[in-house]
């Protein structure tokens, strides 16, 4: 009895660095931490990687605290390349673009047929925090159309991007900015306002290597193939993202 | 053979108190009194305390006001299907907070099954403070009922009985004698249900979303700060556990302000064990 138990503990105690580094040890998984945004291309162009979805600025935190992560993909450049500058990872570079639109929900409850509508009607918006891109996007949205009162209009300010589409398509919230390309995977129940195309900001995506990587080889070969692959290029445009 | 059983006990206890102590150290240790004072003067943490001391104190009035008497008569009384009633009232222990806040919107959010009514009303919750207040309610409510049930149980029925042979009416037993005898354990209920709901995190920024001043809590703005200003994020975190450690305090040592009631054991023997 005793005896079970002293194994029992043994074998608990071994099998802890097993649980910390599970996927290091045979072929190499690659571990990426993307931006919310890519949580539906990503797995789609390779479902092999284990993917980390959340603000871009959550990950590069996580990173910075020595997260195990293979890739960086960033919703905006300011993060992979304050990274970069801290030698944390190599060198970004961008693989695609996107826009924002007004995000609403089929039911329309508020009844928005244009984004200058915010201002008018009681709407209950739903933005993200100022320091995840798809907030601090936001922001310089309404600085561009000079609508930065529709702002006192806004429930609630939401950690990512995810978040914003989730209360959207839960019809809570009236209306939401996220990316284009988050309608999509939602569309049976939210719609997309467009944004016009002089206020839209540069939203550029960045991916890079991270630094303390022990899959370097296989993690820059994944970085090429979302630039170059032509399949994974099809893939995010099939997705509604830009090429560039 | 008796030594070596006597160091495995020490080495655990050891071990127990090392892991759960680390991180409460380490978060003290990162912010130092003088940041503490400032990460707590930033408007973040004032707003954040305000809504979440509101919120809270609400959630209580509504959980003692409601639970104190369900849970006398659920003592109280046996009937069918009591054990079944008791389970609803225990589940959402074990619900994670997320499971929580999706059901908290589709019952009571716009779309949810309550929506079409609380629209015709003119009510709308998500996003406000009663949604807050519903979250609250909803994960910390169980930790009362089930000690407050436990409480009762534990009164000496022959003391209710005495009351009642005595001409006093069922209602003023209740306030006399039973509430009273079972004082201890309701106020460690309630103590653990406060401290439960200081910290809610789940199902509030799924239900109420995150507003500074509006609807940010405690936990959602350690949450969002966490990138923004470390130093918030930090200062309130420490603010939160001596708050939580005076409130676990007040509950070890409530049976000694009120006396050696019989309801005192049962304090240990029940509660704090979830």
């Amino acid at each position: 009895m005793r005896k079970t138990a002293a194994v029992l503990g043994v074998a608990l105690i071994a099998a802890l660095p097993q649980l910390a580094q599970a996927e290091t040890a045979s072929a190499p998984r690659l571990t990426i931490y993307a931006a919310a945004s890519l949580t539906e291309v990503f797995p789609r162009i390779d479902r092999r990687p284990a993917y980390n979805f959340a603000g871009s600025n959550q990950l590069a935190l996580q990173i910075r605290q020595g997260a195990p992560a293979d890739i960086f993909a960033s919703a905006a450049p300011s993060f992979a390349q304050d990274l970069y500058r801290e030698r944390r990872v190599e060198k970004p570079r961008t693989f695609a673009s996107n826009k924002l639109v007004l995000a609403i929900p089929r039911s329309n409850p508020a009844g928005l047929t244009s984004v200058f509508d915010l201002r008018r009607k009681s709407v209950k918006l739903v933005i993200g925090t100022a320091r995840v891109p798809i907030g601090a996007y936001t922001r310089q949205v309404l600085r561009n159309l000079g609508m930065t009162s529709v702002l006192s209009k806004v429930v609630s300010e939401e950690p990512d991007v995810k978040s914003i589409v989730g209360k959207i398509a839960l019809g809570e919230a009236d209306a939401g900015f996220v990316y284009r390309t988050d309608v999509q995977p939602v569309k049976d129940r939210v719609r997309a306002v467009p944004i016009p195309a002089w206020a839209q900001p540069k939203v550029r995506y960045e991916i890079a290597v991270v630094g303390s990587s022990r899959n370097k080889a296989a993690a820059r070969a994944w970085v090429r193939m979302v630039l170059m692959n032509p399949r994974a290029r099809r893939l995010l445009k099939q997705a509604g993202f830009g090429l560039r | 053979m008796k030594h070596a059983f006597n160091a495995v006990l020490v080495l655990a206890v050891a071990v127990a108190v090392t892991f759960l102590m680390l991180p409460i150290v380490a978060i003290f240790w990162q912010v130092g009194l003088d940041r503490l004072v400032d990460g707590l003067r930033s408007d973040i943490a004032r707003d954040a305390f305000r809504v979440t001391l509101k919120t809270n104190a609400i959630a209580m009035a509504l959980i003692l006001g409601v639970g104190t008497p369900a849970a006398y008569f659920l003592a109280t009384r046996r009937f069918p299907g009591r054990a079944l009633v008791v389970t609803i009232l225990e589940l959402p222990l074990v619900l994670p907070p997320a499971v929580a806040g999706i059901g908290l919107i589709f019952a009571f959010g716009r779309l949810g099954l309550l929506g079409e009514e609380l629209n015709a009303l003119g009510i709308t919750i998500g996003f406000t403070q009663v949604a807050v207040v519903f979250a609250v309610t909803f994960v910390a409510s169980p930790f009362y009922v089930r000690q407050a049930i436990a409480s009762f149980e534990s009164i000496d029925q022959t003391m209710l009985e005495a009351s009642r042979t005595l001409g006093a009416s069922p209602a003023k037993t209740f306030w006399r004698v039973a509430l009273p005898l079972a004082g201890g354990g309701l106020g460690a209920g309630a103590a653990v249900a406060l401290a439960r709901g200081l910290g809610e995190f789940g199902a509030t920024i799924m239900f109420a979303g995150s507003l500074q001043g509006v609807t940010q809590t405690v936990s959602t703005a350690i949450y969002q700060e966490f990138d923004v200003s470390l130093d918030a994020a930090l200062a309130i975190s420490a603010a939160l556990v001596l708050v939580s450690g005076a409130i676990l305090l007040a509950v070890k040592t409530l049976p000694l302000w009120t006396g050696s009631r019989s309801t005192s054991r049962s304090l240990f023997a029940r509660s704090a064990s979830t």
